[in-house]
């Protein structure tokens, strides 16, 4: 090897606490070093001049910067030394500054000391560091978008009129979702059919948008760019083709009636049926478990469209991306038995009551008393119903029960101005453009608001009787009415369990899917190439999922528009002589890029190159193209060769969060003892436990850990895995007479660099405490 | 079947005819009952220390290793409450720390659990009909609860099964989920009066020519204090209170005497003579044929 080092001055940030010029002498007695130089500033053009001729006149085959952390410049000398000509990945970086001189600003005879530990550890992995390409991968510009809701409806629209071929997949006879079905929609109180129907229809016509309606997904193979979607389109009993829509020709003579889930059980339909006016595709649809075969439709059709004979259809078509609208269920309000849903026919949901107040409902907008069929003169709306409510285990605030509440209270009101009217609430949460003032309206109309649970009802000589605490008068009380509305909450869509499972999305503990990121990555999945929209990642009102619909299209767009995809050459191998094929890289891999047919193989495509299967493979079959084994334990030796510090600290920093928690402990001049040395992992869950050892065994006191805060890791779990290993490891530790304390496990976020700090401080006192890492062993019969 | 018993404070005390009618009851339906070796309180005299509660509990169930049954509701959902407790560490260690031997986990029956399961594998003759009968159900409030337990804490049905079950007919009884008013009896008699006479109200209307009970609290509540309530509210009640016991003890053709029936403050007569009407009719009908 033939390995340039460049040590930086950095002004003063690093020279006013090191000898860059010691340290660029010390660089140069190390083995395959060829040219070790200190450069005043080493990313300025001069610096940047000096690495490419040296990389041409040396023929230098590896170069390491010693200056500032590589989250800033690693970057910039990449592209210094592709522009030589040699492979950007051959360069190693050496973090002197936020993690050296401005940490050890008091101490710069052992900071000195630290740096030149950083530097050998650099030079050390530089000898083993290999030419990485990324490869260029032609993809499939198609997007396919699950579930035909407004969210899905949105995305496909957004993306076949930016120029991409869409299939819209939906399981139900007609496109349009839970929002097909509202009647008006808050905050403005427009009809909901009438903003939607426009936008069910430009899907149908659109000629880049394949609609494949009553279907299901049965498989998804292949990762971003290249995914083969099947499934079946299931029997409608009718010729799509030929079918004119007219509904009532078959629907009249029908002599089947069963309840209609499209009016919540409130209505009825027939078994030759469209499930709703605005239906897209406008087709009827034979339900096979009511027909009973009597021929009557086929009969009364003018065109012949019904098809008794017709059988499933398979499709299968290959897509770039994939948009999951799942969408949601509505809670069942029978699971809170104390309101006696079910029980109680005068007891409805809160979509009962859309489809009452719904001019196309069973009762043509009138909200009556099931039980009698009179008007309901009095109501009352119980909140959060299946929310917010650990009894059910729903803890979450479904977001739009408040507001639907209200605007039905309205609708009622508008219609009958002497209705009694009240909503019991716990919170009432308006939180949005226009809906304080939608709140304030209703109170203006003479609603009334409880605040407090309902513990009860009770059906009392016809009428409903509710028990309740008014947490504002401090009472408990009993209200009559003639009809209660449950705002029942919204829940993850379980029909969505099998394309959920089919892709590998994560689920949050409330069942929705989780998103790569809280707050960050609102609409991508962890998978590559799949993003979530609407309310399959958890409740929102129509506005967001529209936007969040659109927001999912341009992310599919930003990924295909090109053609092809640059995949990141940092991924995990597969030495398929000792790969046992025990799948348990399969489990463990969050980006589901491991398979294993026989041997494990790693889709590149797919790897994120997190390395946790690489720690994790017991047989040592998979290691990293970046970061491998090889090198790791190389920067380990390193940094044990001299230990001048006492505590001896190896540590291991994730990328994401703690290595700039570090980081941020530099840039904010928090001071800590210089006696920790630090190696960079993508991921804790990277750190396998032969690293650990090796560092003890060469001597170390201690070793410390830290990644992502629980719950923040950015390949979703490598967190508890590096816990996990640690706990399994402390175990064996002990078991040979190693004290487990010397190996630690911390979190530290990004932006949390004076606990990474604190941590340090306590760390050094507690191996003090505990004694050099021989003292066990001395005088043992180890 | 053989069970450990746990018979609870009341049955020594006001809920005797509990007592005698569940040894009869369960002798009769050849369960074999092993009172579980120096009992003591449930935990329920302890409900300000959550943990001493526990304590209590845990102490009972670690006397034996078979399952446990228990008549008293309060007794029940307090030994299940503290087996639900001890599934936690922390809380086992503590109790564990001061009982003599160790709990290490236990199951806790309700006697009607233990009478349902054994009718269910009955044959048709067991049972001696209570054709005829309208009983009013009450369940009280801690039969059911904490939830997970024989039935919905909310809506359950067990009893009314029950009742089928000795072809008796279940009233439809809206308060039977109501509290009895026990628990605030001594600090809050006149509330404690107020909701207990809602309750024999609602049985009355419902046509009940019986309630039936399966805690010694509730008995305590809804007939040695209904004359007092009578009295208080000035109406007319007369309705016998009959423990679950006494009712199965009557279809199973056990005398009243075996059912501690003489002990009841409201005459269980009418009762009685109801059954014995219905019976004559039968047999005189079966003579004909």
């Amino acid at each position: 090897m033939r390995i340039g080092v460049y040590v930086c001055h950095c002004g003063l940030n690093i020279a006013g606490v090191l000898d860059p010029q010691d340290l660029s002498e010390f660089a140069g007695t190390l083995p395959d070093v060829e040219v070790a130089r200190d450069i005043q500033f080493t990313c300025s053009d001069t610096g940047q001049e000096t690495i490419k001729e040296d990389i041409v006149e040396h023929k230098l085959d590896g170069v390491v910067v010693a200056a500032c952390s590589p989250r800033l410049h690693e970057p910039t000398f990449r592209k210094v030394i592709a522009d030589a000509g040699m492979n950007p990945f051959l360069l190693e970086m050496a973090n002197i500054r936020e993690q050296c001189s401005w940490v050890h600003m008091e101490e710069p005879a052992r900071a000195q000391e630290k740096a030149k530990d950083l530097i050998r550890m650099a030079v050390a992995k530089a000898a083993l560091l290999n030419p990485l390409v990324g490869e260029v991968m032609p993809v499939s510009q198609d997007v396919l978008v699950i579930g035909g809701g407004v969210a899905g409806i949105q995305a496909a629209l957004d993306l076949a009129d930016s120029g991409l071929r869409v299939y819209l997949v939906e399981r139900k006879p007609t496109i349009g979702g839970y929002m097909a079905l509202l009647t008006d929609v808050f905050p403005t109180n427009d009809c909901s059919i009438c903003v939607l129907a426009p936008k069910m229809t430009d899907v149908y016509n659109h000629p880049l948008i394949t609609l494949i309606s009553y279907a299901e997904i049965l498989n998804i193979e292949g990762s971003v760019g290249r995914f083969t979607v099947s499934g079946i389109k299931k029997a409608r009993f009718v010729d799509e083709s030929l079918c004119k829509g007219c509904i009532n020709d078959c629907a009249a003579v029908c002599p089947v009636e069963v309840p209609d889930e499209y009016q919540f059980g409130l209505g009825k339909r027939k078994a030759i049926y469209m499930p709703i006016p605005q239906s897209v595709p406008l087709v009827v649809c034979i339900d096979p478990q009511a027909c009973v075969g009597c021929g009557l439709c086929a009969e009364a059709c003018p065109v012949d469209a019904v098809k008794y004979d017709q059988e499933p259809e398979e499709f299968k078509f290959d897509v770039g991306a994939i948009i999951v609208a799942t969408g949601w269920k509505p809670f069942d309000p029978a699971r809170k038995e104390e309101f006696g849903y079910g029980r109680y026919k005068d007891v409805i949901t809160g979509l009962q009551m859309e489809r009452l107040l719904n001019a196309a409902g069973p009762t043509r907008g009138e909200v009556v008393r099931p039980s009698t069929g009179e008007i309901a003169r009095s109501i009352a709306f119980i909140q959060c119903v299946g929310s917010r409510d650990h009894t059910v285990g729903n803890v979450y605030c479904s977001r739009v029960c408040c507001m639907y509440a209200l605007k039905n209270a309205q609708l009622v009101k508008e219609k009958d101005p002497d209705a009694d009217i009240t909503i019991h609430y716990i919170d009432m949460r308006a939180g949005g453009e226009g809906y304080e003032e939608f709140y304030e309206r209703a109170q203006r109309l003479g609603i009334n608001f409880v605040r407090g649970r309902v513990s009860e009802v009770q059906e009392v000589d016809g009428g409903l009787v509710l028990t309740y605490e008014d947490t504002l008068l401090g009472r408990f009380r009993n209200s009559r009415y003639d009809l209660v509305c449950l705002s029942t909450g919204l829940e993850a869509n379980s029909d969505a369990d099998v394309v959920g499972n089919i892709l590998g999305l994560a689920k949050r503990p409330d069942g929705f899917f989780e998103i790569a990121h809280p707050k960050m990555r609102p609409v991508e999945a962890h998978i590559d190439g799949v993003f979530i929209a609407g309310c399959a990642s958890g409740p929102k009102e129509i506005q967001v999922s529209i936007a969040q619909g659109g927001a999912a299209a341009a992310k599919a767009l930003r990924l295909l528009s090109r053609g092809e995809l640059a995949l990141d050459p940092v991924t995990a191998m597969v030495d398929t002589d000792k790969c046992i094929g025990c799948k348990l890289c399969v489990e463990i891999c969050p980006s589901k890029a491991i398979s294993v047919e026989r041997t494990a193989m790693v889709d590149e495509a797919s790897c994120k190159g997190c390395g946790t299967c690489a720690a994790a493979c017991p047989v040592d079959a998979i290691d990293m193209r970046l970061f491998s084994d090889e090198q790791i334990l190389a920067q380990v030796r390193a940094a044990t060769a001299t230990k001048r510090e006492y505590p001896f600290i190896v540590g291991f920093l994730c990328n994401w969060c703690s290595y700039a928690g570090a980081d941020l402990a530099g840039t904010s001049r928090i001071q800590y003892p210089p006696n920790m040395r630090v190696i960079r992992v993508m991921c804790v869950g990277r750190v396998d436990p032969s690293f650990v050892i090796e560092a003890l065994r060469n001597g170390a006191d201690g070793v410390l850990i830290s990644g992502c805060r629980l719950g923040e890791c950015h390949y979703d779990k490598g967190n508890y895995q590096a816990y996990q290993r640690v706990q399994v490891l402390r175990g064996v530790l002990e078991a040979v007479g190693v004290n487990p304390k010397r190996v630690k496990i911390i979190w530290c976020a990004a932006s949390e660099g004076e606990i990474l700090a604190k941590e340090m401080r306590t760390f050094v006192d507690e191996l003090k405490e505990i004694g050099s890492i021989g003292d066990e062993l001395k005088g043992g019969s180890a | 079947m053989k069970l450990a018993y746990y018979p609870g404070c009341v049955a020594r005390a006001t809920g005797k005819e509990y007592e005698i009618s569940t040894r009869s009851v369960c002798s009769a339906l050849g369960i074999e009952l092993e009172e579980i070796d120096d009992w003591n309180c449930c935990g329920a005299t302890h409900v300000s220390n959550e943990l001493v509660a526990v304590g209590l509990a845990a102490r009972n169930l670690a006397r034996t290793e078979l399952p446990v049954m228990t008549g008293c509701s309060i007794c029940y959902s307090k030994l299940r409450s503290a087996v639900l407790r001890l599934e936690d560490n922390g809380v086992k260690r503590k109790v564990n720390s001061v009982l003599e031997r160790e709990y290490t986990g236990a199951e806790v029956k309700h006697l009607i659990e233990v009478i349902m399961e054994v009718l269910e594998g009955a044959d048709d003759g067991v049972i001696a009909s209570l054709e005829g009968l309208k009983v009013a159900p009450y369940y009280g409030c801690l039969l059911t609860r904490p939830c997970g337990g024989i039935d919905s804490p909310e809506n359950p049905a067990v009893l009314e099964k029950l009742l089928r079950t000795l072809g008796a007919e279940p009233v439809d009884f809206r308060l039977k989920m109501k509290c009895c008013g026990g628990p605030i009896f001594m600090t809050e008699e006149a509330a404690a009066s107020d909701t207990a006479f809602k309750i024999l109200e609602c049985a009355k209307e419902s046509g009940a020519d019986a309630i039936m009970v399966v805690c010694p609290l509730c008995h305590l509540m809804l007939d040695a204090n209904q004359h007092a309530m009578e009295k208080k509210f000035g109406a007319e009640i007369d309705l016998p209170v009959l423990y679950v016991t006494q009712l199965t003890g009557l279809a199973l053709g056990l005398g009243v005497e075996e059912l501690g029936m003489g002990m009841n403050s409201v005459s269980p007569a009418p009762v009685l003579e109801k059954l014995e009407a219905a019976r004559g009719a039968e047999e005189e009908e079966g003579e004909v044929c």
